[in-house]
């Protein structure tokens, strides 16, 4: 483990008997590293102009020759959520009107959360270059992930078009689809603690990332997004209320089906977001000065 | 003004090998009492810069001298913010616009106009300031229809050349730069020299790392060598070239 140098400065020494009278007017302001992670989460979020140029350079550069271009995205996810869709209601024996929309809008919810997570834990590996070269928020890194994975949810989110149409028609659309904003906010946040936690781990510890890859998996199945929490019997649903995953894929599913997300999903997805915060400002505020010493 | 000062800054590298990177040994190391993995909690550190003072003041050239790991990069970076001194005080008056590795945020398959709008974006430009500066930030580059087309088609030079233009385009009050003009052609270094004169009459201090002794001598106010990460010689260009020629000939 490493052993934190806390800084520890000395006073000005300085005799330099050329330059006395500059002496008096060199004030040296020593910022507490409180101050500096601070600083560092503000002018992240100040500078959204170079993540949001880096995340959608990113996009850009992976499909820069291909004639659909990001579009690809879109027609994997339609196929995969197409064919889940079809074989699973037949699988499960569910009602295909319900349980196709479902299936969709969860994949799209689960596909957000989980490569957000998992491209989280690279950040810093995967920044390293310009880490080295230019002072930047180390936060503003963070951002530029959550953002592209947030472009592709948005270019992911045509596929439900179609199943909404053709399943519910348009009584789908109502006034609950607003809520996907303020859902996909709390994904945001979330994303945003438990990022900063996961990049620093993940730089610090390389193998990390391959822990939190089988880890995904893992919950992939234990998360309901395949299967619907109500074929549990009824003492075992606790199980998926006390997910947080299941929480923070609801806060998009059940807008995009025309569904309020129930108290528990909220109240779930906001206990996340606050242990987030405590576990986030634990680590920021102590190692973050350490983090280029890692990459 | 800008101005530089640092008082008995220090910067240390932890080297981590590959087990005291790995999780699983930390792990282990706690659950196993510290008996089979010692390695991860071993770990190497490296002064990378011990105990340095020094003042740069407004107008100053100053050359950086040293031999390889002598922590003349390592300085650089801690002037650009990037490291943050482990003990000691650092006070940086101004702002700085690092040169350090020309290849910072240049994506090949990007074209020249697009890499410059994104490396403006990177030092803190607004759409509106690189828009207002593209045409001359074009001309300095002299690469002309070239800028249209992906960088991955540019030589090295010309990459310095696309580099060079745009990071001193923002005038900064301090140009830090590392190693960048070895593959710049004469022309280019003629409107490069220029370019930096000028920037110094914007009241700038610059600080550069070259191994060029006529860089040093034609650019540069004042020369610093470097050695083993402590300062050993600060002052006129001659001397300090002197310094160093005379301690490489006798070792």
């Amino acid at each position: 483990m490493i052993i934190e140098t806390e800084a520890t400065f000395s006073q000005p020494l300085y005799s330099d008997e050329r330059e006395t009278s500059e002496q008096n007017e060199i004030v040296f302001h020593q910022k507490s590293q409180k101050m500096l992670a601070w600083e560092d989460i503000r002018d992240g979020l100040l500078r959204w102009r170079i993540w949001l140029l880096l995340s959608y350079q990113d996009i850009r550069l992976r499909y820069q020759r291909s004639t659909l271009g990001p579009f690809w995205i879109t027609l994997s996810m339609a196929i995969t959520v197409y064919s889940m869709g079809y074989l699973y209601s037949h699988l499960f024996k569910m009602n295909m009107h319900d349980y196709f929309p479902y299936l969709v809008a969860g994949m799209l919810g689960w596909s957000l959360v989980s490569t957000t997570a998992t491209e989280l834990v690279e950040t810093f590996t995967q920044s390293s270059e310009l880490i080295r070269q230019i002072k930047l928020p180390y936060t503003l890194y963070i951002h530029k992930v959550i953002m592209r994975n947030f472009i592709i949810f948005f270019h992911n989110i045509l596929v439900i078009v179609p199943i909404l149409i053709l399943f519910r028609g348009t009584s789908a659309w109502n006034i609950h689809l607003l809520l996907l904003l303020p859902g996909l906010l709390l994904i945001y946040a979330n994303a945003f603690c438990y990022g900063i936690v996961l990049s620093m781990i993940g730089a610090r510890y390389r193998d990390i990332s391959q822990v939190i890859k089988s880890l995904i998996q893992i919950a992939f199945f234990l998360t309901p997004v395949m299967w619907i929490p109500d074929i549990l019997p009824p003492d075992k649903r606790f199980f998926a209320l006390i997910n947080p995953v299941y929480a923070l894929i609801e806060m998009v599913r059940a807008p995009m089906l025309g569904n309020l997300p129930t108290a528990s999903n909220v109240a779930m997805s906001l206990l996340a977001t606050l242990v987030g915060i405590a576990l986030s400002y634990y680590l920021f505020t102590r190692r973050r000065a350490r983090i280029i010493y890692w990459i | 003004m800008a101005q530089i000062n640092l008082r008995s800054v220090s910067v240390e590298f932890p080297i981590y090998n590959l087990s005291g990177r790995s999780f699983k040994k930390a792990v282990l190391h706690r659950t196993t009492g510290g008996t089979i993995s010692r390695d991860a909690q071993e770990k190497v550190i490296i002064k990378a810069l011990n105990d340095i003072s020094i003042d740069f003041h407004h107008g100053e050239r100053i050359g950086l001298i040293g031999h390889n790991g002598s922590g003349k990069s390592t300085l650089l970076r801690l002037l650009a913010k990037i490291y943050e001194p482990n003990t000691g005080q650092l006070h940086i008056e101004g702002q700085i616009s690092p040169l350090l590795d020309i290849s910072l945020g240049v994506e090949a398959e990007l074209t020249g106009y697009e890499n410059i709008y994104s490396r403006g974006i990177l030092l803190g430009l607004s759409r509106k300031q690189i828009k207002n500066q593209m045409h001359e930030i074009a001309e300095l580059t002299c690469l002309g229809d070239y800028l249209s087309m992906p960088v991955r088609t540019y030589s090295a030079g010309m990459k310095i050349r696309l580099a060079f233009a745009v990071s001193t385009s923002i005038k900064p009050d301090i140009l830090l730069i590392d190693e960048v003009f070895g593959a710049g052609d004469a022309d280019f270094m003629e409107k490069a020299k220029n370019r930096m004169v000028s920037l110094l009459d914007q009241s700038s201090i610059v600080i550069m790392a070259t191994h060029s002794d006529d860089l040093i001598t034609e650019f540069c106010t004042k020369a610093l060598i470097m050695d083993a990460g402590r300062i050993k010689y600060f002052g006129s260009t001659e001397e300090a070239l002197s310094i160093y020629h005379g301690k490489t000939l006798s070792t």
